[in-house]
Formats: structure tokens, C-alpha cells, sequence
């Protein structure tokens, strides 16, 4: 027998519990942290006081221990000492003090500032951390090099910003009782706080009895536990979405009364695509009772039509109601299956359901406040909407709640914010605000303020001229490699990563990357453990991990909102900064201090309160930011969040259902026409050359059917090849964790490439053969699985299998970067959004054996032992 | 005295292995090595398939097959059901490792203490502080966590399970939330045909 007073069980040893945030993927679970007496980690769970996690981890969550540990993280300040670069290509690195370390960034950084400061390639993305993002507007220029944003939701977050005026948006779990999902993982395996979505979402299938249709190429968690699983073929979605929006508008099962009360659904558009208005502005309108034209606002109004065609002003126009229902005529069940392959029937079924589950006509009273109920909402997310046309599949997912009355209501789709103290810079997240003739006004910049034009470009990444997008990181391949073309008069030799790995997360050619990568004068790098990117560096300044940092943040917990704090759960393991210390030291060496403090200042919305103000030469530490922003919540100290853990409350009803009550929504989105007529205006006054090959025709006020580029690739590329990720990779950073190494690589959906079983027998491939998976743009190797769980067209690649060699030996490489197949180029990106297309078309080549490289070492494919 | 069952609710279960991972934090397992793990498996063929997530663990059996066999006395039941082993009793001759219907046991080899979840061969101070727990070629499974019981908590991965698909408690309490799913849902146990009578149910 053991001895009973000595515990084995970790939680159970002599210690202390801190209460801190989950950092494991970009949100925020909170937890609690045990320390034992002798200042070992040992175990960290879910905080059960926060009403959004209920004290529940995902599987990441759980593995933050051997982050925490891991042998291969940074510890000191690091000085390359191999000139040569490249992937895998070990940079011997010297240690070196922190003195040296930042002396020398400082100086290589101030060279580039003196010469042109557009010539740093800043990759700053610790969601936690958001102001962060913001140093480079200190530095002087808005480049951004990394795809964060267009690998979630370039088309995404701006449509949130159109139609919610919010960074995210989820069905409301709280009523919905019909939840379609189309493409995203959301309640079940990724996004949102996974595991308090996955809770949430499981009470209400289990306890409430709400269906769950999923609409995917891949069998996905969601799939698997969905009432019915609906396979589509890859970058149709849109097109499905547009198919129950025929079924909708065609058997009248649409909530009218929501569209003429809270939308601008009767607004009359003229031909040009505006809406038809007087000398002062005002939007017509047409009073199908009395038979005429009337102001928006004419208090004489007596039947708001929605259909029908009708001269104003001289002008021939229609209610934009009426313009999406003469789309929608070309979209029928039929029409898009041969698009999608979802049979038309089944489009059908489930329009009508959706219709019915919506109960368009009843109320709920919440808290004292009547509010239209429509429990059935339509989900959806990268999968989705990560294609060429993207801001368009975006405002057609939309547009099926739209039709239902389901926008921010109880029950329905429902727009969620980043931070709300983030105000300003967010382009007022969180903040409603009244805009022109009636309507809220549009919010799509949800992540900075809005980059001017310039031409020649002053971003390699043209973020200049994206005015409604999230940056398109990718482009700069595309730029750089047509620098003439687009008039771009500099070429950038500085590189800033901070917490980012644009080499893996980025589409475009690998080798092309590397060729940029080696052309860089001066790489630095801030990170805790090495990567593909990082591994370029000529400078490492490490820094704190999660157990050893303060922050305080709240990241898009769709039914809950509020501060979490992190703090630290041990000293420093090794002579590490936090990155706020880090980001003060190179400004102070940059002259640059009072700049970042008021920046730091306007995007912590600090201003808001005076007290919280930083002052501006003065250098703060990651706590003394942590404690502005708690104050900036609710008015508490540092001391109240160590004993709370967090402010977490469930979202306020006033905010989280219509909070525009009283305005109309954007169901025609004529700022896009706007948008794109003054970048028109823009590029001609400046005589831009690369206006000739603009996409024009991606900026849609109403979504239409037409086919992704990616469907018209040559014939010889047979198959859609998708990636995917599930809960235990969900986000980056899992992969060389061994504990999510032990549950990943144990699962044939993420040690193969899934193809579908009869497919797979046409081609005359069997389990275990191995393939060479090619694109028009680049190709990589996988395994080939067999699966009754994914489309016939469908090539399915883990992200797990997206890793390439790297100095962290315990990242286990596949058979290449799944984002070698994208193209990087604007053929394949919304100009209305900068999305690019995350769907290849691919050809499957038979190889006699794993190509010795990949089979050999520390690959998924090796011969390495799991234990 | 409470006798510990748990159930498992197959329509909430995503497959995470949130529980295998809790449940290797808390009782510093090896790589390799797991108390609990969600298997799953593809069903059904295109386009009507779908997959299916089932939890495992030791399932406390009341008539334990493992208990049976073994030689020394070092796997045995506790008041509660809980069944256990005595590192120092157990000589490691794997009976029950052959015994257990539900391959619920493992033998700890040398490798597995000395590698280092790292694979390094150096031990992490995590490590160095947890594996002191554990003897070489002595076989190990699922406790429950017997301590956070004792001590009035759920076990790790009932207390992570992010769906609650894992619910604990008093099987000999009629009011107790096992025992209320266990009737509601005509719950099944493992294998239910080798007799041993298991504490943990599974419902769908």
C-alpha cells in the first residue's frame, strides 16, 4: 500500500490553485492553475466558476502543461551564426543578453526606419494581445505578413461588420432548436471557445432535442453528430445556401414582416446598383397601397412593397427585395445541385424545415422585453466561406437567416464581438451606431482602421486597397513577384514575427516564400518555441509563456462576455520577456516611445478613462497593461481578478439581441457598390496600372450564383483537395505537444489523406497507397485512407499532416504544406474582402513508395514510435 | 458507502479525448499510455455514414476478471468498487493484462519512464515530480482517480469532459444522476456477456 499521505494524483498534491485564461488556442477558457509547494505546474483545469467554460477544457486546454515544459523553447536571446538560410537549415544559434539581443534590433530596425519605413514586413499575431498588431503604426506603415484573418474569415469578419455591426457571429445557443452548420466547426470541434461552445451546444441537442444539419465535404465531429449529415461538393456552398433561399422566397415562407420593419429589404435600387434618392439623399421607396414612390421616412406609408418594378426619379427600379428574388430565379434546388450535388429534394426538405423550426410570427419575452423568437439559424465559417467569391458566400449565408427573421434575435444568428473596449479602432466593434437614411451604419473593418490608398503601393500586401477587407497576407507573394506591374518602388528587407508563423500559415508557393525569406536583410523573431518561420530569424528574443505572463482579454465568447485575466503561475523558466517589455525596449531604441504609448492608448480604449492613460515616455510592463484593462471592465483591480479569475457573465440581452432595435439592417449592401466605385475613382485618378486586371465583379451588392474560379481550372485536376482540423488542433501551436501528438497521430483522419472509398477504387488507389497531390500551383504527398465520410470529389487533408521540417524536433512534418496548393495570387482573392481561395483542384499521381525524404526522420509517415 | 459508477452518454461525446488528455496531466501518464481513451469508428457507407465516438476506461468491474487472476493479491476492490493495484504486491506477470476483457491495462516498461514525454531522454520537471508514482514492470489503469474521490471531487476527466458525456456517482443511490440515466435509458454495459459486471454504463 502506498503511503496515504502522500498524494500521486497531481491535483491532489500539496499546493495552490491561481486562477488564470487558457492560451492554448487564440481564445480564452478560464482556468485554474495548480502550483505544487515546491513550484511545479502539474495541473491546469477548467475554472468552474465561468459560465462559459463551466469548468471544462478541450483537449489543447489540457495540454498546456508541456508547453509550459517544453524542452524546445527559447531561453535565452539568440544570435544566428549561420549565414545561410533555409527551411530546415539549422542557424546555429549563439546565445547572447538581452542588452546585445535589443541593441541589435534596434539598430537593424532603426536603418530600416531611416531608409523607408515601409520596408519592414511585420507578422504580429497574439490574438490575446491584440495591441500588439497595432505596433507597426507605430514603426510607420501598415504591411502585414501573415494570413490570420483570411484563413478564418476574410469575407467573414467584414460581412459580421455589415450585418451585425460585430467581429464574429454564432447561433444563439440559448434558443435555436434548428442549426444548420455549413463548413465550420462551430459547438462541436473548433472556433468560439470550443469547449464552452461544445458544452452549450451539447445541452441544447441532448436536453432541448435541437437538430443539427451539417453541410460539408468531410464527415467532420460536427457531421457525426449531427441529426443529418449533408456532403457537398467542395466551394459550392454558396450556391447551396442561394438553392434554400430560392425554396424560401419561391413558397413564401420568408419573415416579411421583419424584412419591411427592420431591413432595407424595400429600399428601391436604381439600375447603377445605389438606391434611388432625392436632391437631399433620401431613399425612395413604394407604397404599394397608394401605388407611388414615398421618402424612407414618410410617416404615410401604408404597405411597404417588397416586389415589383416601378419608375422613380425617371429611373427604372426595384425594391431590393425584388432584385435578390430575380437572382434567386436562376438559383433553384435544381439548378444549384448541379452545382453542389445536394439533391435538389434534400435542399427542399431542408428549407422548408428550416422555415418551420423558425416560427415566424412568435415572440419571447426576455426581460422585460418582447422579442421576435426564431429558434433555426444558419452557421457557418472558413470552410464555407474561404473561397474567391467569399464576401459574397458570406452575405449568402446571411441571407438564409435574413429570409427567416433570424438576424440577432433569440434563437437565431446572432453577431458577437471581439472586445468590446476596443472601440475605436475596431471601427466601433460592439458599438451600434446610426447610419445613413435609416439604416445602421456598416462596420467592416473589424480588426484596424481603415488603410489609405496610395499608389505607388505603400503595402506589398495592397491593403490600400481592400477598404472592406481583411488583409490579404498572401498577396505579397503575388507583388513582389510583379513588382513592375503594380508599381511597387521599394522591396522589403526587414521582418518583424512575433508569435506567428506566416511560413506555414500563409498560401502561395513555399519556394517562393523562401526565396523572399532569404532576400530579407534583417529577420527578428519573438516567440517561445521554434517554427517554420522563426527558424529565418537572425535574432530570437524569447518570451514568456502562458504561465508566466499577465493579460487580460476577452476573444469572441459568443454567449458570454468579460474580462479574463492570466497571471503568472511561476517565475520565468528562463531569461524570457513578455512581449509587452519586449515591444517598449526596441521602441525606446527606435525613438518611437511615445507613439506606441498612445496608440497602446487608443486601441486598449484607455482614453475612455483618464486615470488608465499611459504616460509617454514611460516604459509599462504586460501587468501594468493587464490591470488597465480589468480597470477599463468593471472598475476592479488586479487584486479582485486574482481572486475572481474573471468578469465572465452571459452577454447582455440589451446587446446581444437587436441591439440596433430601431434601425434596419443591411439585407442589400450598397456600401460594397460604394466601396468599389470610390477604389474605381481612387485607381484611375492615380493612373493605376494594375486597375485594368482589378476583380470589378467581386463586389456584389446581393450574392449570386456564379461559379468559383477554382471550379474552372483545367480538366486534367479532377478533384476539390480540402484541410481541416478538428478539437485536438484546433488553431495552431498543437502539433509537437506530446500529449496532443499522442490522441492526433493515434487517428487515421489525421495520419492520411481521406478519400472517398468509391472514388478511391475508380482511380485504382487502396488504403495505404501513397500519392503525390498536385495542383496547378504546387503539390505535396500523402497516404491515402479509405472513408465512406467524404464527398467523391473530396481530397481531405489533415492540418496535422501541414507541418514541414522545422528546429523543433518534436513537431512531426507531413508530406508537405497542404497551403503549397493555393495559389497566392489575385485570380484567386476577393477584392471585395481579400479572401483567397483555400480549395485546390488536384490530380492524384500513384507513387511506388513515400519519397525517402518524407519517410525518413521525424515525419508522420517515419517508422517513429509513439512511445 | 457510495459504490462509484460512471455513465457515458454516446449522443454527447465529440471524440475530443479531452479525457485522455486530462486524465494524462493528472496522473502523469507516458506517452503512449492511456486510463481512458475515445475510440472511434467510420459506419455505414456514403453518403449515410456517419462516425461513431465511444469513451473506454476500466470499467471497476464488480466481478473483475483482472482481480481473479492475480496471483498476489495486488489488484483488489475497495468498499466503494474501486477497483485497484498495489505497486508493491504486483510482480508484473501480465495475468491481468490478459484477464481484462477490455484492455484497460498496461504494463509499464523501462522505456516508458525513461524516454520522457519529449522523447529526449531527459524528464521534465512535470515528469520528475509525477513519475515518482510509478514502478518499472508493474502494471497500471483507471483509479477513478481515487483521491479526487476521496476527497469529494470527480474524477479528471468527468471534470474536463467538455459535453459532460461522463457522468459520476453513487450507483447504490437511487436518486443519484447515474442511477436516474442508467434506468431512463435502458443503459448497456460493456460487453455485457463476460459476466464481470461492470460499474460504467453507456446510453444513447
Amino acid at each position: 500500500m502506498q503511503n496515504p499521505t502522500q498524494p500521486v494524483q497531481n491535483s491532489m498534491k500539496p499546493g495552490k490553485w491561481l486562477n488564470s485564461s487558457c492560451k492554448m488556442c487564440i481564445h480564452s477558457c478560464n482556468t485554474r492553475i495548480h502550483i505544487t509547494d515546491d513550484g511545479i505546474v502539474n495541473k491546469v483545469e477548467g475554472n468552474p466558476t465561468s459560465p462559459s467554460n463551466n469548468g471544462r477544457l478541450c483537449p489543447k486546454g489540457n495540454a498546456a502543461i508541456l508547453r509550459h515544459y517544453d524542452p524546445a523553447r527559447f531561453r535565452t536571446p539568440m544570435r544566428r551564426t549561420n549565414p545561410e538560410k533555409g527551411p530546415g537549415v539549422d542557424p546555429k544559434w549563439e546565445a547572447i543578453g538581452w542588452d546585445e539581443a535589443l541593441d541589435i534590433v534596434g539598430r537593424e530596425l532603426k536603418r530600416t526606419m531611416d531608409e523607408d519605413r515601409r520596408k519592414l514586413l511585420p507578422a504580429i499575431n497574439n490574438f490575446q494581445k491584440l495591441f500588439l498588431w497595432a505596433w507597426p503604426a507605430a514603426f510607420g506603415n501598415a504591411n502585414y505578413f501573415s494570413s490570420v484573418g483570411n484563413f478564418c474569415g476574410g469575407g467573414y469578419h467584414p460581412m459580421n461588420g455589415f450585418v451585425h455591426s460585430a467581429f464574429a457571429a454564432a447561433n444563439d445557443v440559448n434558443y435555436c432548436n434548428y442549426w444548420i452548420n455549413n463548413g465550420g466547426g462551430d459547438g462541436f470541434s473548433s472556433h468560439l471557445h470550443t469547449a464552452a461552445q461544445a458544452n452549450h451546444v451539447a445541452k441544447a441537442r441532448v436536453e432541448r432535442n435541437m437538430r443539427v444539419v451539417v453541410v460539408e465535404p468531410r464527415l467532420s465531429i460536427g457531421a457525426a453528430k449531427a441529426n443529418e449529415w449533408v456532403p457537398i461538393r467542395p466551394a459550392t456552398d454558396r450556391q447551396f445556401a442561394l438553392g434554400l433561399c430560392h425554396v424560401l422566397v419561391s413558397e413564401k415562407l420568408y419573415d416579411a414582416k421583419f424584412l419591411v420593419k427592420d431591413t432595407n429589404a424595400p429600399y428601391l435600387v436604381g439600375p447603377d446598383g445605389y438606391f434611388v434618392r432625392n436632391a437631399d439623399g433620401k431613399i425612395y421607396v413604394w407604397d404599394a397601397a397608394d401605388g407611388c414612390a414615398k421618402l424612407w421616412d414618410d410617416l404615410d406609408i401604408k404597405e411597404l412593397a417588397l416586389e415589383g418594378s416601378f419608375e422613380v426619379e425617371g429611373k427604372t427600379c426595384q425594391p431590393a427585395f425584388q432584385k435578390f428574388k430575380d437572382i434567386l430565379a436562376e438559383c433553384t434546388p435544381e439548378q444549384m445541385e448541379a452545382v453542389t450535388t445536394v439533391p435538389a429534394a434534400t435542399t427542399r426538405r431542408i428549407a422548408r424545415e428550416f422555415a418551420k423550426a423558425a416560427q415566424i410570427g412568435s415572440f419571447i419575452e426576455i426581460e422585460g422585453r418582447l422579442l421576435p423568437l426564431r429558434p433555426a439559424a444558419y452557421n457557418y465559417y472558413r470552410g464555407a466561406q474561404g473561397h474567391k467569391y467569399s464576401a459574397m458566400a458570406n452575405q449568402a449565408f446571411k441571407l438564409v437567416n435574413f429570409l427567416v427573421g433570424a438576424i440577432d434575435t433569440p434563437g437565431g444568428h446572432v453577431g458577437a464581438t471581439l472586445d468590446d473596449q476596443m472601440q475605436e479602432i475596431r471601427g466601433g466593434v460592439g458599438q451600434i451606431v446610426a447610419g445613413d437614411n435609416g439604416m445602421m451604419k456598416t462596420a467592416p473593418h473589424q480588426l484596424h482602421p481603415e488603410v489609405p490608398f496610395s499608389y505607388p503601393p505603400n503595402e506589398t500586401h495592397l491593403m490600400g486597397y481592400f477598404p472592406i477587407g481583411v488583409d490579404p497576407g498572401h498577396l505579397t507573394q503575388h507583388t513582389l513577384a510583379n513588382a513592375e506591374k503594380f508599381g511597387l518602388d521599394y522591396t522589403p528587407d526587414t521582418m518583424l514575427l512575433c508569435h506567428s508563423n506566416p511560413l506555414w500559415n500563409i498560401s502561395g508557393s513555399r519556394e517562393k516564400w523562401y526565396e523572399m525569406m532569404r532576400a530579407m536583410r534583417f529577420i527578428v523573431a519573438i516567440d517561445i518555441l521554434p517554427n517554420e518561420s522563426n527558424e529565418w530569424a537572425d535574432i530570437i528574443l524569447p518570451a514568456h509563456d502562458l504561465m508566466e505572463s499577465w493579460n487580460m482579454t476577452m476573444i469572441e465568447p459568443p454567449h458570454h462576455e468579460g474580462m479574463c485575466l492570466r497571471q503568472p503561475a511561476t517565475p520565468p523558466l528562463y531569461d524570457t520577456k513578455s512581449e509587452e517589455e519586449i515591444f517598449y525596449e526596441i521602441s525606446e531604441r527606435l525613438g518611437i516611445l511615445e507613439t506606441w504609448n498612445t496608440i497602446l492608448n487608443f486601441v486598449n480604449g484607455f482614453h475612455q478613462k483618464p486615470e488608465l492613460l499611459l504616460e509617454p515616455n514611460r516604459k509599462y510592463t504586460d501587468r501594468d497593461i493587464a490591470e488597465r484593462k480589468g480597470l477599463l471592465w468593471n472598475g476592479k483591480g488586479l487584486d479582485w481578478y486574482v481572486e475572481h479569475g474573471h468578469a465572465v457573465t452571459p452577454r447582455r440581452p440589451e446587446k446581444w439581441y437587436r441591439p440596433w432595435d430601431g434601425m434596419r439592417l443591411h439585407f442589400y449592401i450598397e456600401d460594397i457598390v460604394r466601396a468599389r466605385d470610390e477604389l474605381r475613382a481612387k485607381m484611375e485618378a492615380a493612373d493605376v496600372p494594375i486597375r485594368h486586371e482589378w476583380e470589378w465583379g467581386d463586389y456584389q451588392p446581393l450574392p449570386t450564383a456564379v461559379l468559383d474560379p477554382v471550379h474552372l481550372e483545367p480538366a486534367g485536376f479532377d478533384l476539390y483537395a480540402i484541410t481541416f482540423k478538428d478539437i485536438q488542433i484546433n488553431f495552431g501551436e498543437s502539433i509537437g505537444n506530446p500529449w496532443i501528438n499522442d490522441i492526433v497521430f493515434k487517428d487515421p483522419v489525421h495520419t492520411a489523406v481521406l478519400l472517398n472509398a468509391a472514388t478511391a477504387k475508380a482511380k485504382g488507389l487502396g488504403d495505404g497507397d501513397i500519392v503525390r497531390i498536385e495542383s496547378p500551383y504546387g503539390s505535396i504527398v500523402g497516404r491515402v485512407a479509405l472513408s465512406e465520410g467524404v464527398h467523391p470529389d473530396a481530397v481531405c487533408v489533415s492540418n496535422a499532416l501541414s507541418r514541414v521540417a522545422t528546429q523543433n524536433t518534436g513537431v512531426r512534418h507531413g508530406g508537405g504544406n497542404f497551403n503549397e496548393l493555393l495559389p497566392a495570387n489575385l485570380k484567386h482573392t476577393d477584392a471585395c474582402s481579400g479572401q483567397p481561395e483555400t480549395v485546390a483542384k488536384v490530380k492524384l499521381t500513384k507513387l511506388a513508395a513515400m519519397p525517402p525524404g518524407i519517410a525518413a526522420g521525424n515525419s508522420v509517415f517515419g517508422q517513429r514510435r509513439t512511445h | 458507502m457510495a459504490k462509484w459508477g460512471m455513465v457515458f452518454d454516446l449522443r454527447r461525446c465529440i471524440g475530443c479525448n479531452a479525457c485522455a488528455v486530462a486524465c494524462k496531466q493528472e496522473n502523469s501518464l507516458p506517452n503512449g499510455v492511456f486510463f481512458t481513451k475515445t475510440l472511434s469508428e467510420e459506419v455505414g457507407e456514403y453518403p449515410h455514414a456517419t462516425r461513431t465516438y465511444i469513451p473506454t476506461i476500466c470499467n471497476h468491474c464488480e466481478d473483475a476478471p483482472c482481480e481473479r487472476v492475480c496471483p498476489t493479491g495486488a489488484t483488489w476492490t475497495r468498499a466503494d468498487g474501486i477497483v485497484m493495484v498495489d505497486r508493491d504486491k504486483c510482480i508484473g506477470c501480465g495475468s491481468c493484462i490478459v484477464a481484462c476483457p477490455y484492455d484497460q491495462r498496461t504494463r509499464l516498461e523501462p522505456e516508458m519512464l525513461q524516454q520522457g514525454l519529449f522523447g529526449n531522454g531527459r524528464l521534465t520537471p512535470f515528469e520528475e515530480q509525477g513519475l515518482t508514482r510509478f514502478t518499472v514492470g508493474t502494471v497500471v489503469k483507471c483509479t477513478f482517480c481515487h483521491e479526487r474521490v476521496d476527497a469529494g471531487q470527480e474524477p479528471a476527466c468527468v471534470a474536463t469532459c467538455p459535453t459532460e458525456a461522463r457522468i459520476f456517482g453513487d450507483l447504490d443511490d437511487a436518486q443519484s444522476r447515474v442511477r436516474q440515466l442508467i434506468q431512463e435509458h435502458r443503459a448497456r454495459q460493456p460487453l455485457a456477456d463476460k459476466n464481470t459486471n461492470p460499474r460504467v454504463f453507456y446510453i444513447d
